[in-house]
């Protein structure tokens, strides 16, 4: 069974006056899903909505026939899910806490739990780890162990709500494998500020900022419609500020002390700059400054 | 940087709801306390002030214990904050020295909770200037008080509190962990308060009070009225070493707590361990079978919530806080035990019951904080540690997290119980007794403690899955707990809406649990069915993920609105309005539900309606026929009765006044020759009136047939007089009375002005000669003729005053027949028990003791101390006029013994059970009887009229002939060990008096006088005069006053009989000991010796000598000393000889001036010297009254 999930007009406001969510409509297919965006952009509303702990202002969430919203009970039967910011009982070991897991996800058999414990935490390479208690796990143990207990259950929704923030490069690459070989017959919605996740992963992807959905579509797409636009140029610190002031730059990052520019033009826009290749970062922030300055693009 | 810190904290503080919360409520408690009688605690009572200057400390001192877990709240936070927030490294990691951090984090914690502290002061200021307050309770406005409470009380208090917490906070780095050790601390003070709360021990005890509570009491437990009004306590003595030693003690945990802090140490603890990567990590992992498809039924529900539960149950019992809180409710439980139900110092068996009660007093406010503060631990953990969104989004339906939580609630609430049940029992094993009785500690733990707790459990959920908040949750607990007395002071007190409210089921050996288990039964399924709806409401309303606007709640709550739901909901309220409906039935259809203000109202009513025919002429019963049939099962008794009437006044008298407790149904009363005039049933007033007026020295029949019914069950104030076993009824309580009674009229003077009713009517005046025409037990007979037939069930025996001429069984039922052989006074009661009967012979007297058969443990006892009664009352006052002494048990819902003629009912918790091991105690079951068996002559025999003074003749002689045996038989060592103990009582009741304290001459029916003044008194005036010749004297007055018609006597009367025999030169005593109220102060400041050149001493004592005189409000006027005192020196202690050491001097010297000096020549090597060694005068610091003596040295 093939399953789509469709998020339409979601709307949300906090009290505080934060709109969240602005009339984001996403159409999110099987198989893993990047949702792209700035701290603060609204992944984390967007994902505790789906993953039914929060209620929206405005807007339906469906998924193959079920709604989302009214039928929590029957989502959270299909739902895996990884919150951004996730805790542990620290004097527990990780088994007996993935057991235990187990039990509330549904698994109440015996023998079919130990098979699903033991297999994900194998999976996630924690088997040498189960007995030891999850006060003592590292940040990249910690986040194998929140995606181990959110594969339980065998569920055909999966949100991972920025697994990687935090991770150290090793670690982080780690848990991108262990999410690469999730099953492609399923929803995965992974939301993280880091570009390099989803182009090493997703086979689909939004980018949303400040509540509001910029673009979607693959990752492919999305970089061909920036080819032969991207140009590359490498500064003194000091002319940032006049180079910032004439092209339309889409990121700076440093080199070696030096300033390395990419901007956007349709053509070579001057001497000393020479074209680049854009990837996924140079779309992600191309779409981001044009959210900002509507008015330049 | 210090002072940046500390105005950051402060801020901080004030910004806090909570700060707001907590002071608003501690405003409205004190000023409740003020300006209500609701609210209890400065010890304002009868003419004190409402902001007396003892009140207004008191209260600071009161709110600034209460005040602890708010203290704590505010002081551990600051701390616990940058650890929780994780911003200790973002701090620690500044210039800033630890000093400034932790002084500064402190003072401002501190400063804010000082300042919670000032809204009590602010409250009680506001409160004195209420309009509505009754402007002769309201002193002028002094600022003394309040500065010194504060400065003294409530400052050093704080400052230990925050003390402990700051640090508690510092070490252990957790609230949990800091409230389990304030929690600790707060146990161990109540422990140690209950150890240390006898006589000997107060002033150890007044030093180690961290509150100091024990050296106020201490200081202030003698404060009369005007005492309270005005004087301050001086700063010194016990109270000024107990703040000193508390200040010291709170400065050094602060200083431990800040070398022991370190910035660097969190940092360490917390990355500390890590747990190793394993190497084989880097291995492709295999494929394993991870897919299990889950399954959803109602069984696996079950499981879930079977795991569940078994999580949350072990979380609780691994963490810090569960075995402390076992092993302090241990504690507690052993130190109650140490002391429990102790009568003057005397022990009693362990016996289940009492145990029973103990756990459900000692462990209520324990339990009710232990479950407060677990339930928003429990119902917060996971958010906490920010597990919940895993958890809330996991296919478990909520029932499945509510119900584990609830249940590791009530595994907290049944662990402790189940501890205290293990520890009681080991108390009792410990101390000897093994009569176990498991049955009954279940019973009684789910009748006492157990149900209310469970109930209390659910709502504690409930508040904090409603409110959403912790520390809401967590005020309305502790609303609800300010609510429940306060509602109740408010005159709601039905059991209905207060939650978890039943009526008490104290247990008797006698009667069990007897009919109270039914209400208690009823309204706990009541409440367990209200429990239902509170848990189907928190299931609805359980927060999963952040819907936490109440209109998302609302929706979310419908959607939960399921078909099992809906049916769970149903059925509960179906069972609460059922079993209400019943419980209602039963209390306010079949009984009659009165709240306090609606029996208040009645009472006015009586009074405002027939007061006017109060001391109206009336005829006087001469002779009483009745028969009484008891039914123990059903709890009734059927009354027929024949008064004989005599118009024994000078008047023809036209109508007849017959009062009868309204609650006692009149079936049927025949007045011959009158009728009905004035029917008032519900207040149970009639007049009937004579066609043709009763002359002087008629007589008439007044024939009645009475009712006492106890149908289903009562809200509470069930009748514990008629029940199963131990039918306990007397004449007072439920026949008529002739003419207007004051029985019904209301007491409180406070609600007396408020329904405008005049001051309560005081006793006659002892002079006022027209008040000798009544005895002050009755007025409306003098001496009369008795005869009753009593019946009850086959297996029962009853009892009536009387010789028993008849005995016999009829349908099954038993009859006994008493008659009077000597008239008797207006007062007869009727019991009916399972009794075992034990019978002995005193001369021709015929003695018996009916007990119940598991209390056999003193009944020998007994009978030895009426045998010497007898012997030492018969020789010394006069024959006993009857031939025959019973001694009844009744069950213990009360405790007295109380004298009948020929019959002395006994309650069960009034010595059957005492327990004699040490030959030391105070043998006050002798006492007792002894008492009790002295009023044959001293009230049976010899009554005084009914005005001040007359109880003179009746308990004060009591007490003095009981204390006279008792002397002969344990000796005078024994005896002032008795009298330290009347002579506190004595003082405590000045403090405790509503109206005014008068002299013994004057008493009032003031039991503090009659009773504990009374044994003062007549011990000294033997002492002064000597047993023989003053027993010889109260011969003489017995011999000419017993049995005498009206005119009766009067203490006047009887002091002319004790004048007579006191020497010329010692007269005066009479003033102080009768006439006056006297207070003497007596201190040795000064003994010194020298070897004699004949190898004797040479002794050389300075005494200071004060004596008072106190007004009825207890303020005092110095007089000059001209008394004859003893004055002792003692040496070194013999086996034989009082604590003080062997009696080389003692003599009554005449003590004339403020400084007086002292020598006498002895023959041993004095020790110690003073005056008034053994306490015979009323002295408030008996203990400088003895001084060491030293050697001079030769210079």
């Amino acid at each position: 069974m093939s399953l789509v999930l469709e998020i339409a007009n979601l709307a949300k406001t906090y009290p505080n006056g934060v709109r969240a969510l602005r009339d984001v409509s996403l159409t999110i297919p099987t198989g893993m899903f990047g949702l792209l965006g700035p701290n603060g952009a609204g992944k984390s509303t967007l994902m505790r909505t789906v993953a039914t702990l929060q209620e929206p202002d405005e807007g339906t969430i469906t998924m193959g026939g079920l709604d989302v919203l009214k039928e929590k009970e029957e989502v959270r039967k299909i739902l895996g899910y990884l919150p951004q910011e996730f805790g542990v009982y620290p004097k527990v070991t990780a088994q007996a806490m993935l057991n235990h897991m187990a039990v509330l996800k549904g698994i109440t058999g015996r023998g079919d739990r130990k098979d699903a414990v033991e297999g994900l935490l194998h999976q996630t390479n924690l088997w040498a780890v189960r007995k030891t208690k999850l006060g003592t796990f590292s940040g990249g143990m910690r986040q194998r162990f929140g995606i181990a207990q959110a594969l339980l259950g065998d569920p055909r929704l999966i949100i991972v709500d920025e697994p990687t923030a935090g991770l150290d490069p090793e670690e982080r690459l780690r848990f991108l494998n262990l999410l690469s070989e999730i099953g492609q017959n399923i929803v995965v919605i992974l939301s993280t500020h880091i570009v390099e996740d989803v182009s090493d992963l997703c086979s689909a992807m939004a980018i949303i900022s400040e509540g509001q959905v910029l673009l979607t579509g693959t990752p492919g797409d999305a970089m061909g419609e920036l080819s032969g636009k991207v140009w590359r140029k490498v500064i003194q610190k000091e002319d940032l500020t006049s180079h910032q002031e004439t092209y339309q730059v889409i990121s700076t990052h440093l080199w070696a002390g030096k300033t390395v520019l990419h901007v956007y033009a349709e053509s070579l826009p001057d001497e000393g700059f020479e074209a680049v290749e854009g990837d996924l970062k140079d779309v992600y922030f191309t779409t981001l400054k044009r959210a900002d300055q509507p008015v330049a693009a | 940087m210090f002072l940046e810190i500390f105005r950051f904290e402060l801020r901080h503080q004030f910004r806090q709801p909570l700060f707001w919360l907590s002071a608003m409520l501690f405003f409205l408690l004190a000023f409740g306390a003020v300006t209500t009688d609701v609210v209890q605690l400065g010890g304002a009572i009868g003419n004190v002030n409402r902001n007396a200057p003892f009140v207004i400390m008191q209260t600071l001192l009161i709110m600034s214990i209460l005040g602890v877990f708010v203290t704590t709240a505010f002081v551990a936070s600051p701390i616990l904050r940058d650890f929780e927030s994780r911003t200790d490294g973002l701090f620690f990691s500044t210039p800033m020295t630890k000093f400034d951090y932790l002084l500064g984090r402190f003072s401002g914690a501190f400063v804010s909770s000082i300042v919670i502290f000032l809204s009590i002061a602010l409250a009680i200021m506001v409160g004195s200037a209420m309009p509505w307050l009754e402007p002769e309770r309201v002193g002028p406005f002094l600022l003394a008080p309040y500065a010194y409470g504060m400065a003294v009380i409530v400052i050093p208090n704080v400052l230990l509190m925050s003390a402990m917490s700051f640090s508690m906070a510092t070490l252990t780095r957790s609230m949990m962990g800091t409230y389990g050790a304030v929690v600790a601390f707060f146990v161990a003070y109540v422990t140690a308060g209950t150890l240390l709360s006898d006589l000997e021990n107060e002033s150890l005890a007044s030093l180690l009070d961290p509150f100091g509570a024990a050296a106020f009491g201490l200081a202030t437990r003698y404060w009369t009225m005007a005492e309270r009004n005005a004087a301050l306590l001086p700063l010194e003595g016990p109270l000024l070493n107990n703040r000193l030693l508390w200040m010291g003690v709170a400065i050094a945990i602060l200083a431990f707590a800040y070398f022991r802090f370190s910035f660097t140490a969190s940092a360490t603890k917390r990355h500390k361990k890590r747990a190793k990567e394993e190497v084989a990590e880097k291995l492709p992992t295999k494929p394993t079978r991870v897919a299990v498809q889950p399954v959803f039924t109602m069984a696996s529900s079950f499981t879930q919530f079977l795991h569940q539960t078994r999580f949350e149950v072990l979380t609780m019992v691994k963490g810090a806080a569960f075995p402390i809180i076992l092993v302090l409710g241990a504690f507690n439980l052993i130190g109650n035990s140490l002391v429990l139900d102790q009568i003057f110092g005397t022990p009693v068996y362990p016996v289940t019951h009492l145990m029973i009660q103990m756990i459900g007093g000692s462990f209520l406010l324990f339990v009710i904080i232990i479950l407060t503060f677990y339930a928003g631990e429990i119902v917060w953990r996971d958010r906490g540690l920010l597990m919940a969104d895993v958890h809330d989004a996991v296919p478990a339906p909520n029932w499945v997290y509510w119900g584990a939580k609830l249940i590791a609630l009530f595994t907290v609430v049944l662990s402790v119980l189940a501890v205290s049940i293990v520890t009681a029992i080991g108390v009792q094993l410990a101390k000897g007794y093994t009569h176990l009785e498991l049955g009954l500690y279940f019973k009684g733990i789910m009748l006492q403690a157990g149900a209310p707790f469970l109930l209390i459990a659910v709502l504690a959920i409930f508040f904090q899955v409603m409110s959403n908040n912790k520390y809401l949750g967590f005020l309305l607990m502790v609303l609800f707990f300010i609510a429940q007395p306060v509602l109740a002071a408010l005159d709601f007190n039905h059991n209905l809406y207060l939650y978890a409210g039943a009526p008490a089921a104290p247990y008797s050996d006698m009667n069990g649990f007897g009919h109270f288990v039914k209400p208690v039964v009823w309204f706990y399924t009541y409440w367990t069915f209200a429990a239902g709806i509170l848990v189907v409401s928190s299931h609805l309303f359980w927060v999963r993920g952040q819907s936490t606007g109440l209109g998302a709640r609302m929706s979310l709550a419908r959607h939960r609105l399921s078909k099992p739901v809906i049916w769970a909901l149903t059925i509960a309220v179906i069972g609460f309005a059922g079993t209400g409906s019943y419980i209602f039935y039963n209390t306010n259809i079949l009984n009659e539900y009165l709240p306090p203000d609606a029996l208040q109202e009645r009472q006015t009513r009586f009074e405002k309606s027939y007061k006017k025919f109060e001391g109206i002429p009336q005829p006087r019963i001469t002779a009483v026929y009745t028969e009484v049939d008891i039914f123990p099962e059903e709890r009734a008794v059927d009354i027929r009765g024949t008064y004989s009437l005599r118009n024994k006044t000078d008047v023809a008298i036209d109508s007849l006044h017959v009062f009868l407790n309204p609650q006692v149904e009149l079936e049927s009363i025949s007045v011959p020759g009158a009728s009905l005039e004035l029917e008032d049933a519900e207040l149970g007033y009639r007049i009937y009136r004579f066609t043709e007026p009763m002359e002087p020295g008629a007589e008439l029949e007044l024939d009645f047939t009475l009712a006492i019914r106890n149908p289903g069950f009562r809200n509470n104030g069930s009748n514990t007089q008629v029940v199963g076993n131990g039918t306990f009824l007397n004449s007072a309580q439920y026949f008529p009375h002739i003419g207007y009674s004051r029985q019904p009229e209301l007491g409180d003077p406070v609600e007396r002005r408020r329904r405008d009713l005049p001051e309560i009517q005081r006793m006659a005046s002892i002079n006022d000669e027209s008040a000798r025409l009544d005895n002050y037990i009755s007025s409306e007979s003098d001496w009369l003729d008795f005869e009753a037939v009593v019946s009850t069930s086959a297996d029962q025996i009853a009892l009536a005053p009387g010789y028993l001429v008849d005995e016999h069984e009829e349908n099954g039922r038993k009859y006994f027949h008493y008659k009077m052989d000597a008239p008797i006074l207006g007062f007869w009661a009727f019991l009916s028990a399972r009794w075992e009967v034990r019978r002995d012979k005193w001369n021709d007297v015929d003695i018996a003791v009916y007990f119940h058969p598991d209390h056999d443990y003193n009944i020998d006892r007994m009978i030895y101390a009426v045998k010497r009664s007898l012997d030492y009352y018969t020789e010394e006052f006069g024959p006993y006029q009857h031939r025959q002494l019973r001694i009844l048990e009744f069950p213990r819902y009360a405790r007295f013994a109380q004298s009948f003629p020929n019959t002395i009912p006994f309650s069960e918790s009034f010595g059957f059970i005492t327990r004699f091991d040490d030959e030391d105690e105070i043998d006050y079951v002798f006492y007792v009887t002894a008492h009790e068996v002295a009023h044959q002559w001293w009230a049976h025999q010899v009554i005084g009229g009914n005005m001040q003074g007359s109880t003179i003749m009746s308990e004060t002689m009591s007490q003095y002939s009981a204390l006279m045996v008792m002397e002969r038989e344990y000796g005078p060592e024994k005896m002032r060990r008795f009298l330290e103990y009347e002579l506190n009582s004595y003082l405590r009741g000045r403090g405790g008096e509503l109206i005014e304290e008068l002299p013994l001459l004057l008493v009032e029916n003031q039991g503090y006088i009659h009773y504990r003044k009374g044994s003062l008194v007549t011990y000294a005036l033997k002492d002064y005069v000597g047993e023989q010749t003053l027993n010889e004297a109260f011969a003489r007055y017995v011999e000419a006053v017993k049995f005498q018609e009206p005119p009766y006597t009067t203490a006047l009367e009887y002091l002319d009989f004790v004048r007579e025999v006191v020497p010329e030169d010692r007269a005066y005593i009479i003033e102080d000991l009768f006439e006056t109220i006297t207070l003497y102060e007596y201190e040795a400041t000064d003994a010194t010796y020298e070897p004699t050149d004949d190898g004797r001493f040479r002794v050389l004592l300075t005494v200071d000598s004060k004596k008072f005189r106190a007004d009825g409000e207890g303020t005092e006027t110095e007089i000059p000393v001209d008394d004859w005192v003893d004055v002792a020196v003692f040496g070194e202690r013999g086996d034989d000889d009082p604590p003080e050491g062997k009696v080389l001097f003692m003599e009554k010297r005449h003590v004339t001036d403020a400084e007086s000096v002292f020598e006498f020549i002895v023959d041993e090597e004095p020790h110690k010297a003073g005056i008034d060694p053994f306490h015979k005068l009323v002295d408030r610091n008996p203990s400088n009254n003895m001084t060491n003596v030293s050697v001079v040295e030769d210079g």
